[in-house]
């Protein structure tokens, strides 16, 4: 309902209208059928010309009534606005062949049922929290009293509170730097430059991490006109072992009510890194495996492993 | 531009520059590395001129001006400790219009040639050291293209070394030592280069065995 009053349609006045077409149609199939059924019978000629004419009037006048009824009422609805609300997606509704493919009400129906789906688990997530299995009486620490209390939804959040929680874990790290910019649209694109060692783009999604490419100090990371460049891969074997291994960490730290607290564990974990080239592996005790460093970081103890290595 | 280190290999007993030289690309092929291509590096040095020279009896310097076909749009030109200027190929026409202050000592000219090989993330390049017509070593070049902060990746590259070298594996290089945090870059490279042809410049001449 508010969606529709932001768009601009006034519902009143358009039940309203609705109503005053049903009267205006009425109104004229009475015009219809008083000239189907032509005059009455009464005694005189005049008088049942009399009769008709007068009758043939009313009908018309209730006409003409009913219509400047309907002109006022369609000037208060109002026009729905010009820029679609749905923007792509709604470009999907204008295909005309329903049956062969039904993507638009499919995207609907995916669309509700995810919705629908996080909100249980929203309420369920709230519930289980309530009987908690840890042992230790204190649940997050420091991150409980940062934390906002109203997280209604964490898909949608302003891109303040994105930038203050960047910009809060660019403090954290001397040797990290982290630069955040909004070339498309809303979501956040992070250049992290990890000391000398390697640069990492994160491409963001309110708060959740989407995907990652790590390269080299020396690479570059600009295409030709000067944007961010979230596609190419490094040219270095070593850098594109660990993209790998960045997008499974992304994947193993997951924590759909806090996603602030999984930001932070990733970059702590990539903080690891700025000794990719010093570390020897933890297993074999040599540096080089195939001619690779050890390029595999325990999630929990962020010890240093070849990728083969690695248990 | 990664962290490089040039060494020289020391001519196998009883074998000719040559015949060492393929038992090193034997190695590295069997290592797994791909030949991509050929390279060649040479230096040519300049004093500086007798007439330029004060009173008071300064010695003249020494100029060394170097080509890398890694990076063959640039002619470096360095002194012994001094600094290293990146400049245009067209210095070394601008060098000859220098006639006057800095002589081209012609006899001394040195260069290395040979082949660039490819693994993982490591060029390496065998090339044979010669001065005029002999060839008086092999000279190694190792470079590792990620790292770009030479006191990082010393046990990384060593490690690599020791792979294929064996026994004959070179300390750290002197400009190693000297940057710790700066970011690695060409001239460094040609400095290691002019230390190991000011090396083999001293050494007797190899014997050419097999010629008899």
């Amino acid at each position: 309902m508010a969606d529709a009053l932001s768009i601009g349609v006034n519902l009143e006045a358009f039940s309203q209208a609705i109503n005053a077409i049903q009267a205006l149609r009425s109104s004229v199939s009475r015009v219809f059928d008083c000239l189907k059924d032509g005059m009455r019978n009464k005694e005189t000629l005049e008088g049942r010309e009399k009769a008709f004419i007068a009758h043939f009037q009313d009908n018309l006048h209730s006409v003409n009534r009913d219509l400047n009824e309907l002109e006022r009422l369609s000037n208060l609805v109002g026009k729905p606005s010009e820029n679609h609300p749905l923007h792509n997606s709604g470009l999907l509704s204008l295909d005309p062949v329903q049956d062969k493919t039904p993507l638009y009400s499919q995207l609907l129906q995916a669309y509700k049922w995810s919705n629908k789906l996080q909100y249980h688990a929203g309420l369920a997530s709230g519930l289980l929290n309530q009987q908690s299995l840890k042992r230790s009486a204190n649940q997050m620490g420091v991150s409980a009293k940062r934390r906002p209390k109203a997280q209604p939804t964490t898909l949608v959040l302003p891109p303040q509170y994105v930038d203050d929680v960047i910009s809060r874990i660019d403090r954290m790290f001397p040797e990290m730097s982290i630069q955040l910019s909004r070339p498309n649209g809303t979501s956040a694109m992070l250049l992290v430059t990890l000391g000398k060692v390697l640069k990492v783009i994160v491409v963001m999604r309110s708060l959740f991490i989407d995907r990652t490419i790590v390269k080299g100090y020396s690479e570059n990371v600009y295409t030709e006109d000067g944007k961010l460049d979230i596609w190419s891969k490094s040219n270095y074997q070593v850098f594109q072992k660990v993209t790998d291994h960045a997008t499974t960490a992304l994947l193993h730290y997951q924590l759909p009510q806090m996603p602030d607290v999984v930001v932070r564990s990733f970059m702590t974990w990539l903080r690891s890194y700025i000794k990719l080239f010093q570390a020897p592996c933890q297993r074999c005790g040599k540096f080089l495996q195939d001619g690779l460093p050890p390029t595999w970081r325990d999630f929990r103890t962020l010890e240093a492993f070849h990728d083969t290595c690695r248990q | 531009m990664g962290v490089t280190c040039v060494s020289q290999m020391p001519v196998a007993e009883g074998k000719s520059v040559q015949q060492t030289v393929e038992l090193l690309t034997r190695k590295l092929e069997m290592l797994g590395a791909e030949k991509q291509g050929t390279f060649c590096v040479d230096c040519e040095t300049y004093h500086t001129a007798a007439s330029t020279l004060g009173s008071q009896g300064q010695t003249g310097k020494l100029m060394y001006v170097m080509h890398n076909s890694e990076h063959p749009l640039s002619c470096f030109a360095l002194f012994e400790n001094g600094p290293c200027l990146i400049a245009d190929t067209n210095f070394d026409v601008l060098m000859v219009k220098l006639k006057g202050f800095f002589q081209n000592a012609k006899a001394s000219k040195i260069e290395t040639r040979g082949t660039r090989y490819q693994y993982c993330d490591f060029l390496v390049k065998v090339g044979t050291v010669t001065m005029g017509p002999s060839a008086r070593g092999i000279s190694v070049e190792v470079e590792y293209g990620p790292c770009v902060v030479a006191s990082d990746c010393w046990s990384l590259l060593l490690e690599f070394l020791q792979s294929f070298l064996g026994g004959h594996t070179p300390g750290a290089p002197a400009v190693f030592g000297n940057r710790h945090d700066t970011v690695y870059g060409p001239a460094d490279t040609m400095v290691q280069y002019m230390e190991l042809f000011n090396k083999i410049r001293k050494q007797q001449q190899v014997p050419v065995a097999g010629i008899r």
